[in-house]
């Protein structure tokens, strides 16, 4: 896992590096100061390119999930859960990632990101529960 | 709306459809399915090849171009033509701006076509082809979430959430399409099914199960665009193309409301331009990659309040003796996947009045629509009259 790898391009280069070092940051625009997620050079609402990379609580509420009942992607278990996730700082913008929790999502639930470490080269974000408690510092909840 | 677009309504019309058999191993190239259903369309509208001067498609780089298909038929040198770049959602913008550009005069005589392999060679978000080439690819394929069925499933749960939607209103539409393609003898599958075989089908991604989904499908398509006026002289009775419409969607990155699509905000510029509402459409051929995909068309065209699309469905309002039949031919989901343009070739099928034993009594309007916006923020849709 997982068989589809990030191609991190000239815009998204920073945002990965920073995903790597388990650091959740969206760009700020210079300007006018919205926020913004995915990472590009202009901002929608000004439209000037200035920004700065601003960290931001990976918080966010459960809009909707798939449980995968097939292997759409090779080396994925089966069934697997994919969440989509309405992200609180940054309004309007949804985001992904695997459910990491052993029990199924609710609907609006709120949820917070957590690094998955994929391999020597590759983390990525998941989401769970607000509401887990890790037993050790660090630890992640199971896929679900 | 600007004044000037009253000059487009029914200034051009469909003259010709043609198809090639659909199935699941066509056995030749997309060139060749091309060039078949092409002759096809031309034959069908009384003309000779030599008279064709333009030619359109859409694909995601997996069939034929313009530029291949013309020499092939010794079609010369083209007026005009188009390669559009895009999946489901441009389909109906190819025959829009084939309308355009002969309204303006660039060309007289322009066949549109989609040729696809899709389950023998290049099936879609699947087995045969990479990850799609966006940029916003990134943030999503690394949790496995990459094939249409997936990403159109998600969607399909928000408006679930939402609204109450519930797998027995998916189901209704399965079973009111199978219905429709039992009377039309070129869909793959005519075996009517009932709700309890949609729920036994089997899982793809929750909510969706097997019979939520289109078929993959080989096959082709093509209708033959001329002015109004010349296809008054030719074989067939003319359809004419009263409305074409472009519009927005959502970004699956960002996106107010999920349940919403980008057909909201196209369908009153379609409807401003036919100068007709939603209750002037007598059949409606709606973009069915999967089932969610009519419930939430029934809404953003105006044909039910927003939440109550699957309900509706369940009335039965869309089966051939509804209110609003929808997909007589039984659309992707029964008939083929010829990535809308079976749609388009259907919606003239009613309108002449040649539809046999689906054919909804005095059709005189057809709306016809792309795929609403989802995932690639663009959609476009046609409305057609009978001449
Ligand atoms: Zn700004």
């Amino acid at each position: 896992m997982p068989g589809y790898r990030p191609q991190p391009d000239r815009d998204s280069l920073g945002w990965w590096e920073r995903v790597a070092r388990r650091q959740f940051a969206v760009q700020e625009c210079g300007a006018c100061g919205t926020l913004r997620f995915p990472p590009r050079a202009f901002c929608a609402a000004c439209r000037t390119e200035g920004w700065n990379w601003r960290e931001v609580a990976p918080e966010g509420k459960v809009e909707s999930w798939i449980v995968n009942r097939r292997p759409f992607v090779p080396g994925l278990g089966d069934p697997y859960l994919v969440v989509m996730v309405r992200l609180t700082p940054v309004p309007g913008c949804l985001m992904y990632g695997n459910w990491r929790a052993e029990r199924p999502p609710e609907p609006g639930e709120r949820v917070r990101g957590v690094f998955t470490q994929v391999d020597e080269a590759l983390t990525v974000l998941d989401w769970m529960p607000e509401s887990f408690i890790p037993a050790r510092p660090a630890e992640n909840p199971a896929a679900g | 709306m600007p004044k000037r677009l009253l000059e487009f309504r029914d200034r051009t019309a469909i003259a010709g459809v043609g198809y090639t058999p659909f199935s699941k191993d066509s056995g030749v190239s997309t060139l060749t399915l091309a060039c078949r259903a092409v002759l096809a369309a031309v034959e069908d509208a009384g003309l000779s090849p030599g008279e064709v001067d333009g030619l359109a498609t859409h694909r995601v780089g997996d069939s034929a171009p313009p530029t291949l298909v013309g020499p092939a038929l010794g079609l010369g040198d083209l007026s005009w033509h188009l390669d559009q770049f895009g999946g489901g959602s441009v389909s109906h913008a190819v025959v829009g701006q084939a309308a355009l550009a002969v309204a303006a005069g660039l060309a007289e005589t322009v066949v549109c076509y989609r040729a696809i392999n899709a389950r023998s060679e290049f099936r879609m978000g699947g087995t045969g082809r990479g990850v799609p080439v966006s940029p916003e690819v990134q943030y999503q394929a690394p949790y496995g979430y990459v094939a249409p069925p997936q990403q159109f499933a998600m969607y399909a749960r928000a408006h679930m959430l939402r609204y109450g939607t519930r797998a027995e209103h998916f189901g209704a539409l399965a079973v009111i399409q199978r219905a429709n393609a039992a009377k039309n003898p070129r869909a793959l599958m005519r075996t009517p099914i009932t709700l309890d075989d949609y729920l036994a089908s089997r899982w793809i991604a929750e909510p969706f199960r097997l019979l939520d989904c289109c078929l993959e499908t080989d096959g082709a398509c093509a209708v033959v665009v001329t002015t109004a006026e010349r296809a008054r002289s030719l074989r067939r009775p003319p359809v004419l193309v009263s409305a074409a419409a472009w519009g927005g969607g959502t970004s699956h990155l960002s996106c107010d409301d999920p349940t919403v699509t980008g057909a909201a905000g196209l369908a009153p510029r379609l409807y401003a331009q036919a100068g007709l509402g939603p209750g002037d459409i007598d059949v409606a051929q709606l973009y069915d990659c999967f089932t969610y995909s009519v419930i939430v068309q029934l809404e953003d065209y105006g044909f039910c309040p927003k939440g109550e699309g699957g309900p509706y469905v369940a009335s039965g309002a869309t089966a051939l003796d509804g209110e609003l039949p929808v997909n007589t031919h039984g659309g992707f989901l029964s008939e083929g996947y010829v990535h809308g343009v079976n749609h388009i070739a259907e919606a003239v099928s009613q309108l002449r009045g040649e539809a046999g034993d689906r054919q909804v009594p005095g059709a005189e309007v057809a709306l016809s629509t792309a795929q609403p916006g989802y995932v690639l923020p663009a959609t476009s849709a046609l409305i057609l009259r009978r001449a």
